[in-house]
């Protein structure tokens, strides 16, 4: 295509040619499509333009000169541009074909294109000097009248080569003079604009050449030697000749007169550095363009100002003046709104100007001014909104001057606020969203922030700030503006975010709303309206830095005139205010230390999900009631922020694994189940004593049976009867009638002490709960529960995020909605499971000396108390036994890992041992506190006589409570001797079985027991009276032993072993009651060395369990 | 070579936003990139580089570009301030309503957007205020002068100042003057009367540097004279640096040309704002036109508020190249706020009691000087306008009007008309006589001719009353289609709020306006307040004779150097702006007064 001759080429129309520049300005690929033709294109529009009769010639040479760039790649082309323009110039102008127009056009383009090719230092000098050469032939016919308009042109165009490549033209400025000073036609602009760029070069690059020196010849144009040294080489630069200078801008500076107002911009760019270098006195430049201020033309005023800000000092004292002119111009309704704007943007700018001078002046001027800054009733919004932002400047400037003179400054600033915002006062009615709000609340925010700039780190800014009256107004009009109109609030909230959200500013919003919590709150209305408030309550509840007491309280109250004025017409409205508090609340519980919400978060809560009339907003607060009870506070509010991930508002680190995976979960892994004993413990929080290993084959004995058939064996004959009635249901209450007329067995004669014994005993066991019929006696045995965090990351990928905080809390994996169920093949009834909401893994620890590598039933007594509470879940098992017999609970748990997944797993069952089943015998609820050690001496006389082989209440029977159950007594007695001495086995006593001691008797024994303090309310008897059982009367040789203070426990020990070798010194009387009814009596003898235990029971399998218990008690 | 004024391109977008007419100036181009490259190195030292987009875009690239910036700012010229709906980086997250004129545009070109403004760029390099910046920046001011002069020629708005020649019908402008004097005919742009400079009525074709948008512009109604604008962009700034912005001239040298008998003057310059001298007949027309803006309230707690801006348009037909002065009398800084003046005027420094003006007139029509003022006589128009609403959709109302009161001969209303504008009710019906004039309503409005024009009133005062009610169709709550820019802070809509304000309103009235608030469009930022939220009337009016501010010109005093034989013709007329009677019953805007 590109060697196709362009005569061989069919004739472009003119629409052709429109569709391709139009193609080409679109650009993309409707121009893409050209660039492959582009040599052929430039040819075709070179010869198209000197066509005789084509339409567009102007329009063509516009289209090469705004993409030049991807035609005149060869310099042949530039040949033909400059024949084709020299052609053009040579033909006469007929008005036709050859325009004036079009001579002027192709000069610019020609022009323009060289330029855009930097013809100077990509192609042949030649070319740029021919074009320079045509353009001064044309220039260099001054006041030729026809083509005047082409002369200025040609001058434009040796103008922008000029500034181009400096000091182009400077070998023939004396020419440029003279013809600058010939030409009196309107073209006379283009010439003193020329040599003004001329002189302005010659100065910039401190040429030395003479502007009068006319020697070089105009015509033929050479480049001068330093251009093509190398651009601006300063081997020529011998200094400026500041005389020849100094006349030329004299004739200058008499020139404006003729210049456009366009041209003046340019010719005040090019003077002023001028002015500056060749140091002409600024009053000279003053008094010249001064005037120029008082002229409508926007851009006049702004040449002037440009003036100024060269030149501060030559205007000293007439800054007011240009003030005026700039608020005047802000005024004429004549012009543009842009330009009234500008004026007072000018303003503003001019400003900040003098205070980097003089700032008090400034500040005075300002002052001075305000009144004339204030908005009028037609001035456009956008206008209003500059005059307030000026306002805003001026009430800084009073409050600065204020802290120098005795201004009445208070009142002004407030006065100028309050007038400023009259002319937008229609924000209080109008819709939120109109544009009277914006620019009010626009202004309030330029008033408050006023002159802390963001860039400037001045931190008694802050302090003016505050205390600054404007703040305080502000402060004031916010709360009342919310109280009065509610439509308001949201924008409110959004002026609060703007400030929250700057870095800067973010105290102002903090301190604003700490402001509404003690001002708003204590006022507004308890009614129906108070939820247009709950926006910027919200914003309070956000904000960590307010107590959130107040809130918390009016949100309750709120709550509780909800509760009061629901009824039947009130349904919808109750649940969207409803939900409207617990969000408030969701919010605080987002933002706030959950200790600090506690107390009455909870009780609002609590509250709600109690009377709260609407189902859903009792279920939420129930739901998060539980959260904040039993979540700590970061995974807590992580866990409330996964509900925001809907609404995009602020994503959570954890939101993406959550979402990703479908959730519920329950993991089919079994590799992974199969471990989870390992890392999850429950373990007993007291161990036992004794490691029952053999204690499961007697209790499968016991399970096998549904009812326990050696309690036929130690009942009476009557009781298996009571049984049978039980399991028959046709004649149970025949039966129960019977009871009930005739409560007592057949009278027995008996002696006094017999019946005293009997009938303490029926007191005793109509106290006990017949399990059959009630809910019997409950064991608790307390465990906790915990995990290691890292085999658990491991296993269920926890929290894998790099911890957003770097608090170790945040790292850890947690455990949600943990349930523990229980079973048991011993006789313990069913168990209840138990629920934990939440819980914390262990933080890992070194070596993992604990918990991991031991077996679960022998940890170490003090691991507990040492280990931090929070990884470390109570549980407290609840066992109804049957029978008091040790046994193992098998546990299983259900819980969720913070992804979602669903953990079930075994894990290692807890022993129960029969210390577990020692209860203490309950007393009479009519029994008064200070009789009851006596109650319990005189059971326990009762039970061991009952007990005793030679009992005479052996046939009897007692009702239990309920009176449907009847209970024997069939003793067993048992002696121990414990080979061990008398001090560590009264320790032993006390830390074990303290609370079962019913007596102590023998002086010795009394003094060291009371001394210790431990057993407490217990019958004290300091010799053994005949009532004692009989055993006592053994120590009846008690011999008391001297009295001694101990100073030191070990002291007091050898001493005692030395001097009271073998003397007993006492007795302890204890009795344990075993659920669901039985008893076991301890009667212990305590001499210095030895003690003798004896022993008897209702309940003889449980003798298998006490000897091993005894001696671990007291022999470990 | 800073404080000079060029221009990169221009773009001319349609109502489609498709680019219409585009022109870039390379020589332009070429400098900036100059100085982004400089600026760029500079820059590399620190911290941040400012990836300046140094590339024009192309026509497809600036449209879709400015389409997203529709969408991002609300419409074509955004929000102007900082509303809930700004994104950070936008035009209105600057918070100015200059944004409204200066616009940020992202070229979408790979991954680096780009504003094709100088300022926004500028900003990051300073850290300076936006005032400041602008202070720094004649480029804008300028920018803004070729947007205006091209929004102009677009629009076909070319005006010349009006003058007018005691009774006849205006004089047209420097074509005109040339016609006259030279016979050149057929230039089609008749200069039109000045529309009174109207608060409300903001300039159609609002440009914004380098790029003119038209937020609702006139070229669906024209087609774009593309060889026009191209001639006048070619002429007055043929390498993106404007030079003159004078379309007159400009449009005169094209169709004119110079002939060799057009010769300079002997032994001064000719002005380049002047190419042309007259030659004829010689004779110099002044006319002080002003007009009055006004809010009458009729209350005691705000006062009227009364302002006249005016301006002298002169016409000078005068040969040679002379100077004109004359002083102005009856310039009592009192009622004369602040003059400025056309640059051909010679300004005295300090401002006196007695100024003399002095000028070299241009050819044809120009506004000499421009001054604001407050009225020395008393309102043209006083009194009081009331509407109560009886009921949802029935309003009475009482009209009480002094006309001309206090004035004397020569001063003469020519015409006076009173509307009422329901801008959101449907008028059904209207009942009532005024004691003076006719009645007629539209769908919108009641319209009151209290005085016709032919029978005007002159040298005496009328009152004229109008009692009247006016029926509306039952009021519809209007969702209106937000084709304006919305600066809603998209409240929440609580139903609940709502019930229990209507509970509470007893007020007829109330209920009305808070019924009808609720919808109310917000403003723009170009208007002075929510009109449609206001009851008011509004006056409309003309007045010859003399000026209210008392600005006038003594014909003799002319005086012209070098002295020539010219007679001297002196008009006034006075014209209304916005004369707003508020309803002294319902709610009015209204502005802390000035003076202390």
């Amino acid at each position: 295509m590109a060697d196709m001759l362009p005569p061989a080429l069919k004739p472009v129309s003119p629409q052709d040619w429109e569709t391709l520049i139009d193609d080409f300005q679109y650009g993309g690929l409707r121009r893409h499509k050209w660039t492959s033709l582009s040599p052929v294109l430039l040819d075709l529009a070179l010869s198209t333009i000197l066509k005789r009769d084509f339409p567009l010639k102007l329009h063509l040479l516009l289209f090469l000169e705004e993409f030049s760039d991807s035609f005149f790649l060869e310099p042949i082309f530039l040949d033909r541009l400059l024949d084709s323009l020299r052609l053009v110039i040579q033909s006469p102008a007929d008005g036709f074909h050859i325009t004036l127009p079009l001579k002027d056009q192709f000069l610019v383009s020609t022009t323009s294109i060289f330029i855009s090719l930097d013809i100077f230092n990509k192609f042949h000098i030649r070319y740029a000097e021919s074009l320079v050469e045509l353009l001064l032939i044309i220039v260099n016919r001054p006041n030729h009248g026809p083509d005047r308009q082409t002369r200025a042109v040609a001058c434009e165009c040796l103008r922008e080569l000029e500034r181009f490549y400096p000091c182009l033209l400077s070998d023939i400025a004396g020419h440029l003079w003279s013809l600058c000073q010939n030409e009196r036609t309107h073209a006379s602009q283009s010439y003193i604009l020329l040599f003004t760029l001329v002189i302005h070069n010659i100065v910039a690059l401190k040429s030395n050449v003479s502007v009068l020196n006319t020697s070089v010849p105009l015509v033929p144009f050479n480049v001068p030697q330093s251009l093509l040294a190398g651009g601006s080489s300063n081997s020529t630069n011998m200094g400026l000749n500041y005389k020849e200078l100094r006349r030329a801008m004299a004739f200058l500076l008499e020139s404006p007169q003729v210049l456009t107002p366009c041209g003046m911009v340019e010719f005040m760019a090019m003077i002023t550095p001028v002015a500056i270098s060749l140091e002409l006195q600024p009053s000279m430049l003053k008094v010249q363009f001064f005037g120029m201020v008082s002229s409508y033309n926007p851009i006049l005023c702004h040449v002037v100002l440009m003036l100024y800000l060269r030149f501060v000092d030559a205007f000293d004292g007439q800054e007011s003046e240009i003030a005026h002119r700039l608020i005047l111009m802000s005024r004429e309704a004549q012009h543009y709104l842009v330009f009234r704007l500008l004026a007072l943007h000018w303003l503003m700018g001019f400003n900040e100007l003098i205070s980097s001078g003089e700032v008090k002046k400034k500040k005075a001027m300002a002052v001075e001014m305000r009144l004339s800054f204030y908005p009028r009733v037609f001035d456009p919004l956008a206008l209003k909104a500059l005059k307030l932002d000026l306002l805003a400047f001026c009430s800084i400037c009073i409050e600065s001057l204020k802290s120098e003179s005795a201004l009445d400054a208070g009142k002004s600033v407030d006065k100028l606020f309050g007038d400023g915002l009259v002319s937008v006062s229609a924000f209080k009615w109008l819709p939120p969203g109109s544009t009277e709000t914006a620019v009010a609340f626009r202004a309030f925010r330029e008033f408050l922030i006023g002159g802390s700039s963001h860039s400037a780190t001045d931190p008694s800014t802050i302090r003016t700030l505050l205390e600054s009256t404007i703040f305080n107004t502000l402060q004031r009009m916010l709360v009342d503006m919310m109280l009065e109109y509610q439509r308001l609030v949201p924008v409110i909230v959004a002026f609060i975010d703007r400030l929250l959200g700057c870095q800067k500013h973010h105290w102002l919003g903090e301190r604003l709303l700490q402001t509404f919590d003690e001002n708003l709150i204590p006022k507004v209305k308890m009614d129906y309206k108070l939820v247009s408030c709950f926006p910027i309550f919200d914003r309070i509840a956000e904000n960590n830095t307010i107590p959130p007491s107040r809130l918390l309280e009016l949100l309750t109250k709120f709550m509780v005139f909800l509760v009061k004025k629901h009824g039947p017409d009130t349904g919808l409205k109750s649940w969207s205010q409803g939900s409207k508090v617990l969000g408030v609340c969701r919010t605080m519980l987002m933002h706030h230390h959950s200790s600090r919400l506690f107390c009455r978060l909870s009780r609002l809560l609590a509250f709600s999900c109690l009377y709260f009339p609407d189902l859903e907003v009792r279920d939420n607060a129930r739901i998060y009631l539980r959260m904040l009870i039993c979540i700590p506070g970061k995974k807590l509010r992580d866990m409330l922020n996964l509900g925001e991930q809907f609404l995009g508002i602020s994503p959570s680190p954890h939101s993406s694994s959550f979402f990703n995976i479908q959730s519920p979960l329950t993991s089919h892994d079994l590799k992974k189940l199969r471990n989870v004993s390992s890392y999850v413990h429950l373990e007993r929080v007291i161990p036992l004593l004794v490691r029952q290993s053999w204690s499961l084959s007697l209790s499968t004995f016991g399970v096998g049976n549904n009812k326990p058939d050696y309690l036929q064996g130690i009942t009476d004959s009557e009781s298996p009867g009571e049984e049978k009635d039980i399991d028959g249901s046709t004649d149970i209450q025949i039966l129960e009638t019977e009871r009930i007329g005739q409560p007592q067995e057949p009278l027995r004669v008996m002696d006094s002490k017999i019946s005293e014994i009997l009938g303490t005993l029926r007191r005793h066991f109509s106290c006990i709960p017949d399990y059959r019929h009630m809910p019997g006696l409950k064991v608790k045995i307390f465990c906790t529960l915990r995990f290691e965090s890292e085999p658990f990351n491991r296993v269920w990928g926890g929290v894998n995020s790099p911890a957003s905080g770097v608090d170790g809390l945040d790292t850890l994996p947690a455990m949600y909605a943990t349930v523990l169920n229980f079973s048991s093949s011993a006789p313990y009834g069913s168990i209840a499971s138990y629920h934990i909401p939440f819980l914390l893994g262990e933080p890992p620890r070194n070596g993992y000396v604990s918990g991991e590598s031991m077996p679960l039933d022998i940890v170490p007594v003090n691991s507990g108390p040492g280990e931090q509470k929070s990884f470390r879940a109570p549980v407290t098992i609840e066992l109804e036994p049957r029978e008091p017999t040790p046994g193992l609970l098998d546990v299983s748990i259900q819980t969720n890992s913070e992804n979602g997944q669903i953990i079930r797993a075994q894990l290692h069952g807890i022993s129960v041992g029969i210390e577990d089943m020692f209860l203490r015998a309950i007393a009479p609820p009519d029994t008064p506190v200070e009789a009851m050690p006596g109650y319990y001496s005189d059971l326990f006389t009762a039970l061991w006589e009952a007990c005793g082989t030679s009992s005479n209440t052996g046939r009897e029977t007692f009702p239990l409570k309920g009176g449907k159950g009847i209970a024997a007594i069939s003793g067993t007695r048992s002696v121990k001797l414990l080979e061990v001495t008398a001090t560590s086995l009264i320790r032993a006593t006390e830390r074990y079985l303290a609370p079962f001691v019913v007596s102590v008797i023998g002086e010795p024994l009394v003094n060291i027991v009371k001394n210790s303090g431990i057993i407490r309310d217990v019958s004290w008897k300091d010799v053994a009276s005949d009532s004692s059982p009989d055993a006592s009367t053994s120590v009846s040789g008690f011999d008391g032993g001297p009295l001694h203070l101990t100073y030191f426990a070990g002291e007091d020990e050898s001493e005692s072993l030395v001097s009271t070798s073998k003397k007993t010194m006492g007795c302890f009387h204890i009795l344990i009651f075993l659920p669901p009814r039985f008893h076991l009596l301890f009667q212990l003898e305590v001499c210095d060395i030895s003690t003798l235990v004896q022993i008897r029971t209702d309940h003889w399998p449980c003798l298998a369990y006490i000897d091993d218990y005894l001696e671990a008690l007291y022999l470990a | 070579m800073s404080g000079g004024c060029s221009i990169r391109a221009i773009w001319i977008l349609n109502s489609l936003d498709s680019v219409v007419f585009s022109r870039r100036f390379p020589v332009v181009e070429k400098r900036w990139q100059a100085a982004c490259k400089s600026e760029n190195e500079n820059a590399s030292e620190e911290s941040f580089s400012y990836a300046v987009y140094s590339l024009l875009p192309a026509d497809s690239e600036l449209a879709s570009a400015f389409v997203e910036r529709k969408q991002r700012e609300g419409s074509a010229r955004g929000f102007g301030i900082r509303v809930s709906q700004s994104s950070k980086g936008s035009d209105s997250w600057v918070d100015d309503p200059i944004t409204r004129h200066i616009v940020g545009l992202y070229i979408n070109k790979g991954e680096e957007g780009e504003n094709n403004l100088l300022w926004p760029l500028i900003l990051h390099i300073k850290d300076d205020s936006l005032s400041s910046l602008l202070l720094d920046l004649p480029s804008i001011t300028g920018a803004f002068m070729v947007a205006h002069a091209i929004g102009d020629i677009i629009s076909a708005d070319v005006t010349e100042p009006e003058v007018v020649v005691s009774a006849s019908p205006s004089v047209g402008g420097l074509l005109d003057s040339l016609t006259g004097s030279i016979g050149i005919s057929g230039i089609s742009s008749r200069a039109k009367p000045v529309a009174a400079p109207v608060a409300s009525s903001v300039p159609s074709n609002t440009a914004v540097a380098g790029a003119v948008a038209a937020d609702a512009p006139k070229i669906g109604s024209r087609p774009l004279d593309k060889d026009a604008l191209r001639t006048f962009i070619s002429s007055s700034m043929p390498f993106g640096t404007p030079l003159d912005l004078s379309y007159s001239n400009i449009f005169t040298i094209k169709v004119n040309g110079f002939s060799s008998s057009d010769l300079p003057p002997p032994d001064l310059k000719q002005p380049a704002w002047k190419p042309y001298l007259y030659k004829g007949k010689q004779r110099m027309l002044f006319t002080v036109h002003e007009t009055i803006h006004a809010a009458m309230y009729d209350r005691d707690e705000i006062p009227d508020n009364i302002s006249v801006s005016g301006q002298i348009n002169c016409r000078a037909e005068l040969e040679g190249l002379p100077d004109v002065s004359f002083p102005l009398t009856g310039l009592n800084t009192a009622h004369v706020e602040g003059l400025s003046f056309h640059p051909c005027a010679q300004v005295p420094e300090h401002h006196a009691d007695k100024q003399a003006v002095m000028f070299s007139p241009p050819l044809g029509n120009f506004v000499l000087m421009r001054y604001q003022a407050t009225c020395s006589l008393g309102p043209p128009i006083k009194g009081f306008y009331q509407l109560s609403m009886v009921s949802e959709d029935k309003g009475a109302f009482l009209f009480k009007l002094h006309l001309m009161e206090g004035y004397k001969a020569p001063l003469t209303m020519e015409f006076c008309t009173v509307s009422m504008p329901f801008p959101r009710r449907r008028v059904v019906s209207f009942d009532g006589t005024p004691s003076i004039g006719t009645v007629s309503t539209t769908e919108h409005s009641v319209e009151w001719k209290i005085v016709t024009s032919g029978r005007g009133l002159s040298g005496r005062s009328i009152e004229a009353t109008f009692p009247g009610t006016v029926t509306f169709a039952p009021w519809q709550t209007q969702r209106l289609s937000s084709s304006r820019s919305g600066f809603g802070i998209i409240a929440d809509e609580d139903s609940d709020v709502e019930t229990q304000n209507s509970n509470n309103v007893v007020n007829i009235e109330d209920f009305l306006m808070d019924k009808m608030s609720n919808d109310l469009p917000p403003a723009d930022l170009e208007e002075p307040f929510c009109w449609q939220a206001y009851e008011y009337a509004k006056v409309s009016f003309k007045i010859v004779g003399a000026s209210l501010s008392g600005m006038s010109i003594d014909p003799k005093a002319v005086s012209i150097y070098p002295a020539v034989k010219a007679p001297v013709d002196f008009s006034t007329q006075v014209t209304s702006g916005d004369y707003i009677l508020w309803n002294t019953l319902g709610k009015c805007p209204s502005a802390a007064a000035e003076k202390a």
